[in-house]
């Protein structure tokens, strides 16, 4: 959401990004995706762009049933600052606040913030960090750790989370056995990028047993017939050229993040992972560009075959967003709800899965 | 650049009620509630009364300040926040971040009140384990990095005791209307390290009060280093002397049932390593400091309550003596908090003015 207003951002190097959030386009965007329907909205995290629990505290004052799904990196705060700044979003918005969590994708940018620690060293540390938060939102009296990242002497804070929950719901962002792991343990949810149904599908029963559920980033691109949409999709990918696709080639050298960089890997080898899964914006808009693409009723059908492969959330980037927002609640919604009913009557047989 | 003496208030916290005290305060559930309505009329009228900033407080038991200044700072329009925050929390990275992010949403309405922190105890609690004098080494470091991010241009590098950064890059910039690049940078604490760091990172020193003599002997430096003085007190202004007193006094009689409000600000005094909250709690040994500086609610209330007391005149006075040596501007607290800040508004401030502009 953070880049309301800026549609071609993603096309950009990071570097090259205004970081200057727009209140009123960010409102307006929040309202519309509060009219459509929509749970939550993203606020990410990194230099290029608005702090995204400042955001999240200043929309909450001017929305009133949108979610801000605030993506956080440990190793930048202490986890009890964190849940402070947290609770006082909830506090602020009746609880309107879940957290991405994400353990950073590039050496670089991290070194930036002060974090010289490697992948498997980051999850290490975030695995504590939500350890320490958990106990936080547990309302555990005074917390105590010695871990060997966080060490924290009665711990407390005033400020309980306030809403429907007693604490925010985690996703949790990776594709990395070590990120799985880590859903498996702290999180509500794991956040993945796309892969092929049947690759997400032997993830998906190894999740089951913790009641972790299974979500992905992705894009959409829905247009009234499978024709139009295929035939934009490209034509947004050619009129991009080819700046986008250097940045991204650059991008991709300096990234350590398994999500990422395996993303692009697939794009090299697939343009379709499904009939309806197409990976030809990846090389220019990143790892979150693998898109559902085609009429309302395939991208219904897409998305049924991802529920089947046990994905149960989705986070979507629309080409273009506000205008898909709309489609997305008008056209593929109510297919997907019946589609989904079939299923509860076993009319419908199963998907890939 | 104009001399004249600058007013900012403690913004009360939700839930707070006046009187209590805030040993009693941190200790209640209500104090961790923003109340944004009521808080952000409180700075409505603070505008309206010429006070220039509201002090959000920085603490456990309270909500952040900076999310707080972002809520309340898009209900009104003029008035502006001083942020209270402490160092070795959050990366200074994440921290420009997060004000820069702030800065664009209220153009900037806000500069930073950093305390390198008050009790050893708290500071655990975020796991912050360092003793004294190396909380102010680190701040220092914090805040070298913070204004390089502000002021200096290009990526921050950085390889300190405390920090290492390489190539720190913030895409939101500090926007403000007014052409500044970062927050104005008050300093809090009345030991040494505290007036260094005033002098090599801060814009100006925010001191706990006492009489002006020992003030004017204190500051020589920081003035010499063209940085501000400020301080940090209670006011009790009312038509006359008389009231005035009486109404201190009543205030300080107040006890909420069941709590020992002395006790517990004792406790909060010997618990914490604060050179200026000790000096304070010590001063208290006599009632009186000067004709108009009052003590009466330190040992109960803690240090910021050391107090002016007397008539609108009275008081307006006691500001310019301030002023001769050598502070230009403060923190004040009252009570009843919104009634104080009325009367001193459109009494005392007025005053002064008038005062001002007859010595220009």
């Amino acid at each position: 959401m953070s880049s309301a207003g800026q549609q071609d951002r993603a096309a950009k190097s990071r570097a090259a990004v205004t970081g200057v959030p727009d209140l009123d386009a960010l409102t307006a965007f929040c309202r519309h995706a509060e009219e459509c329907g929509i749970e939550s909205l993203l606020t990410a995290f990194g230099f290029h762009r608005p702090d995204p629990l400042t955001l999240a505290a200043a929309l909450a004052m001017r929305t009133s049933r949108i979610k801000f799904m605030v993506a956080v990196r440990s190793g930048v705060c202490s986890p009890t600052l964190f849940v402070q700044q947290v609770n006082t979003v909830a506090a602020l918005s009746g609880g309107r606040i879940c957290i991405n969590v994400v353990a950073g994708h590039t050496p670089e940018e991290q070194r930036g913030y002060g974090d010289f620690l490697d992948h498997d060293e980051r999850y290490e540390r975030t695995d504590e960090f939500l350890t320490i938060c958990r106990s936080f939102w547990r309302r555990e009296p005074l917390i105590n750790f010695e871990g060997s990242h966080y060490r924290l002497e009665n711990g407390r804070i005033n400020l309980p989370f306030l809403g429907e929950r007693s604490a925010p719901e985690i996703f949790l962002g990776g594709n990395s056995a070590e990120a799985e792991q880590l859903a498996i343990k702290h999180a509500d949810c794991w956040w993945r990028l796309p892969d092929k149904p049947e690759v997400l599908a032997a993830k998906s029963r190894a999740l089951a047993a913790s009641g972790t559920e299974m979500g992905l980033l992705m894009s959409i691109c829905v247009r009234p017939t499978r024709e139009e949409a295929v035939r934009d999709a490209y034509a947004m990918v050619a009129d991009l050229g080819e700046p986008p696709r250097t940045a991204h080639r650059e991008f991709r050298k300096h990234s350590d993040s398994v999500a990422f960089v395996s993303t692009y890997d697939l794009a090299d080898r697939f343009d379709w992972l499904t009939p309806y899964m197409w990976t030809g914006a990846v090389a220019s808009l990143g790892a979150p560009a693998v898109a559902l693409v085609g009429s309302p009723e395939d991208v219904a059908e897409g998305i049924l075959d991802l529920k089947h492969a046990g994905v149960s959330q989705f986070l979507f980037v629309g080409w273009p967003d506000l205008e898909q927002m709309t489609t997305f609640q008008r056209d593929v919604l109510p297919l997907v709800r019946e589609l989904e009913c079939r299923d509860e009557t076993g009319e419908r047989k199963g998907g890939t899965a | 650049m104009s001399d004249a003496l600058r007013f900012h208030w403690r913004l009360p916290q939700g839930g707070e009620r006046a009187g209590a005290s805030r040993a009693l305060l941190a200790s209640r559930p209500e104090s961790a509630l923003p109340d944004v309505e009521y808080q952000a009329s409180f700075c409505r009228t603070a505008e309206d009364v010429g006070i220039e900033s509201l002090l959000t407080d920085f603490g456990w038991s309270k909500p952040d300040s900076i999310l707080l200044s972002a809520a309340i700072g898009l209900q009104c329009t003029r008035a502006k926040f001083i942020i209270a925050y402490r160092s070795g929390l959050i990366c200074p990275t994440t921290f420009v971040q997060q004000l820069n992010t702030l800065s664009a949403l209220i153009d900037g309405r806000f500069s930073l009140n950093v305390v390198a922190g008050h009790s050893p105890d708290e500071q655990r609690s975020y796991g912050d384990f360092l003793p004294h004098d190396e909380r102010y080494a680190r701040t220092e470091e914090f805040l070298a990095i913070c204004n390089a991010f502000w002021h200096g241009d290009g990526p921050v590098n950085y390889e300190g005791r405390f920090y290492r950064l390489e190539n720190g890059k913030v895409a939101t910039p500090f926007v403000s209307s007014d052409g500044a690049k970062g927050p104005e940078l008050y300093i809090a604490g009345n030991s040494d390290p505290a007036m260094q760091m005033a002098i090599t990172q801060g814009s100006c020193w925010m001191m706990m009060a006492d009489t002006p003599a020992k003030i004017f002997a204190k500051c020589g430096p920081v003035l010499e280093a063209r940085k501000t003085v400020g301080l940090r007190m209670s006011v009790f202004a009312r038509p006359t002397r008389e009231e005035a007193i009486a109404a201190a006094r009543a205030f300080a009689a107040e006890r909420p049932a069941g709590f020992d409000s002395k006790s517990a600000e004792s406790r909060f005094v010997t618990g914490g390593d604060t050179v200026g909250m000790r000096k304070t709690f010590e001063l208290a040994e006599s009632e009186w400091l000067t004709p108009w500086l009052w003590t009466g609610l330190v040992r109960t209330h803690g240090a910021p309550t050391l107090a002016i007391i007397g008539s609108y005149d009275d008081v307006a006075e006691a500001l310019l003596e301030y002023k001769a040596a050598g502070v230009r501007q403060f923190i004040f607290s009252g009570w009843p908090k919104l009634d104080e800040m009325v009367r001193f508004g459109s009494e005392v401030i007025p005053r002064v003015r008038e005062a001002e502009a007859a010595a220009a």
